[in-house]
């Protein structure tokens, strides 16, 4: 226990230093910000587009608080993953590249309280970054476009937060498993990208995956219900998030922590 | 009274045989130096030992007051070949890091962090980030967290192979003092530097013990007696012929020539001095230098390995 704290207070700090801890949020407060403005100026941007034919009368209907929203979430999905597995990519395996691993692991040190430090940290970091933005959208929402219902809004955000952890869990597994930082990108991203597609391909199958996740936040959103098995979702996905840790520590106790041997 | 020991150790990394079948054992407070040619096993050794990769067969037992421990790692130092740190810390945040990981508490920590990094001469640069070490600081660093813990074993990858002769002798005086305090193994390739400080060696090649034992018992056993000889004007077609006679010699065992010297394995010191200045002075040969000794540990190191 000590010794998590310990490796959760460097990995902090490490993220302080390299001010993770500053583009990160605001990355996040940018996508967050900008979804509601656009959304409320979108029709004098097109106005002023100036291509138009003469005399074009353009008439939107206006979105509801709850869609505008939900828009965001579908930015974070895009930019927020990926700009969270950018950051997170090196976790495991660029300390391994770099051999501080080899420092680090010959002292009495426990993989599970490293493995579980570094997750620990990643979803700090995460849990701000979104809460904040998403807490300048509403804010943005309700002044520019409309109100929205707060039990809504709060499921829907607990319930998406709960996919940006899905996804860093997954970032942790690959940065454990796959060597070059790169690799690790690529592989988290594909892996997620893969699931989402795959899930609303076959419905059906994947009814309790956790890239529901994010369909679920978005029809609380919009309608305030869902169709969805909403607790069989969030039980599959804490459940896998515990199964990828504990893949990922099994897996860093079999491979050598110096290596690209074994 | 046995510290480490270390039984039939081997590993195979898919068909290559990286080590193979070592044993030796290291006394509490000795000096071991583990040598051989790059390539021979030593990191791969060391690095079972420190428990960084997992033997293929073998054991390896650490003995704390008699009694076996099941965990290694507290009690042992570890500094790899080329330590890296995490560049955004400070020297004194490393080690305080590192003392913790051990066990520390922080307030202790930082006391002992303190007087290693005085110890080892970095307490100007322990407030700085260690991206902006030199690789003799980043060395000296690796000393202060491997030590911090006050291990009962201290073990080193090639310390001294990458630093300049300043830094060299630094790591050298340090090592003689450290002796005293605790057990210490380490690799190298720099034979002058085991011959100066180890009480014993275990000479590696191809994941093979080749020689090991006391290094007082190798030096008698395997030491024997040259005789160095530089004549002098080499342009003196004389001289070369002088040479090629000299080592036809029945005196001489094994001989080795160059342009204007050589070196001469013989059976008898004494009578083969003698015999060769009274032929240099026969042949009137101007001789600038004649040096006779025993053999060193890397004359030794060459023919185990050539071999």
């Amino acid at each position: 226990m000590r010794q998590t704290i310990l490796f959760y207070r460097k990995e902090m700090l490490e993220m302080a230093r390299n001010y993770k801890w500053i583009w990160v949020p605001l990355v996040f407060l940018l996508l967050g910000v900008m979804q509601p403005i656009m959304s409320y100026y979108m029709p004098e941007i097109l106005q002023h587009a100036g291509n138009m034919p003469e005399g074009t009368v353009i008439s939107m209907p206006t979105p509801t608080g709850g869609e505008v929203l939900a828009q965001t979430l579908s930015q974070y999905s895009v930019i927020g993953v990926l700009i969270l597995v950018l950051s997170m990519m090196g976790m495991v395996a660029s300390e391994r590249q770099s051999g501080v691993a080899s420092l680090i692991f010959a002292k009495p040190v426990s993989i599970v309280s490293y493995i579980l430090a570094k997750w620990c940290s990643a979803i700090t970091i995460t849990a701000v970054s979104f809460l904040l933005g998403y807490a300048a959208a509403w804010y943005y929402t309700v002044q520019l476009i409309g109100p929205i219902q707060i039990t809504h809004a709060l499921a829907a955000g607990g319930v998406y937060l709960l996919w940006l952890c899905f996804v860093v869990s997954v970032t942790v597994l690959v940065s454990v498993g796959v060597s070059s930082t790169g690799g690790v990108a690529f592989v988290s991203l594909a892996f997620i990208a893969l699931l989402s597609f795959i899930s609303s391909l076959f419905a059906k199958v994947f009814m309790w995956s956790p890239s529901q996740l994010s369909g679920l936040a978005a029809e609380w959103l919009h309608y305030g219900e869902s169709a969805r098995p909403t607790f069989a979702i969030l039980f599959t996905s804490i459940g896998s998030m515990a199964l990828l840790l504990a893949v990922a520590m099994f897996i860093m106790r079999r491979k050598s922590p110096i290596g690209t041997h074994a | 009274m046995a510290l480490l020991q270390v039984d039939r150790l081997s590993k195979i990394y898919q068909q290559h045989h990286a080590v193979q079948d070592i044993s030796f054992s290291v006394e509490e407070g000795q000096c071991v130096a583990l040598l051989g040619p790059n390539g021979a096993g030593k990191t791969t050794t060391i690095n079972m030992l420190t428990g960084l990769i997992q033997p293929t067969s073998g054991g390896i037992h650490l003995y704390q007051q008699g009694t076996k421990v099941e965990d290694r790692r507290p009690y042992m130092g570890y500094l790899p070949q080329m330590p890296s740190f995490y560049s955004w810390m400070s020297g004194r945040e490393f080690v305080c890091y590192a003392g913790q990981l051990h066990g520390l508490t922080r307030k202790e920590a930082e006391q002992r962090a303190a007087e290693w990094l005085q110890r080892v001469g970095l307490e100007e640069a322990s407030r700085r980030k260690i991206g902006g070490y030199s690789g003799g600081m980043k060395q000296r660093l690796g000393f202060a967290q491997a030590l911090i813990h006050r291990p009962k074993l201290l073990i080193l990858d090639e310390p001294v192979s990458a630093l300049d002769p300043v830094g060299r002798r630094d790591v050298l005086n340090l090592l003689r003092e450290l002796q005293q305090e605790t057990t210490i193994l380490f690799s190298t390739h720099v034979l002058h530097d085991a011959e100066e400080i180890c009480d014993q060696i275990i000479m590696m090649r191809d994941g093979r013990v080749a020689i090991q034992g006391q290094l007082d018992d190798i030096r008698d056993r395997y030491s024997e007696p040259v005789i160095t000889v530089v004549a002098g004007n080499a342009s003196n077609p004389q001289v070369k012929a002088w040479m090629t006679e000299i080592s036809r010699k029945p005196y001489v065992l094994r001989s080795e020539l160059q342009r204007e010297s050589m070196t001469l394995t013989v059976s008898d010191l004494e009578l083969a001095e003698r015999e060769i200045w009274k032929d240099a002075m026969q042949h009137r040969i101007f001789i600038r230098r004649f040096e006779a000794g025993q053999s060193t540990l890397e004359d030794l190191f060459l023919k185990v390995v050539q071999s």
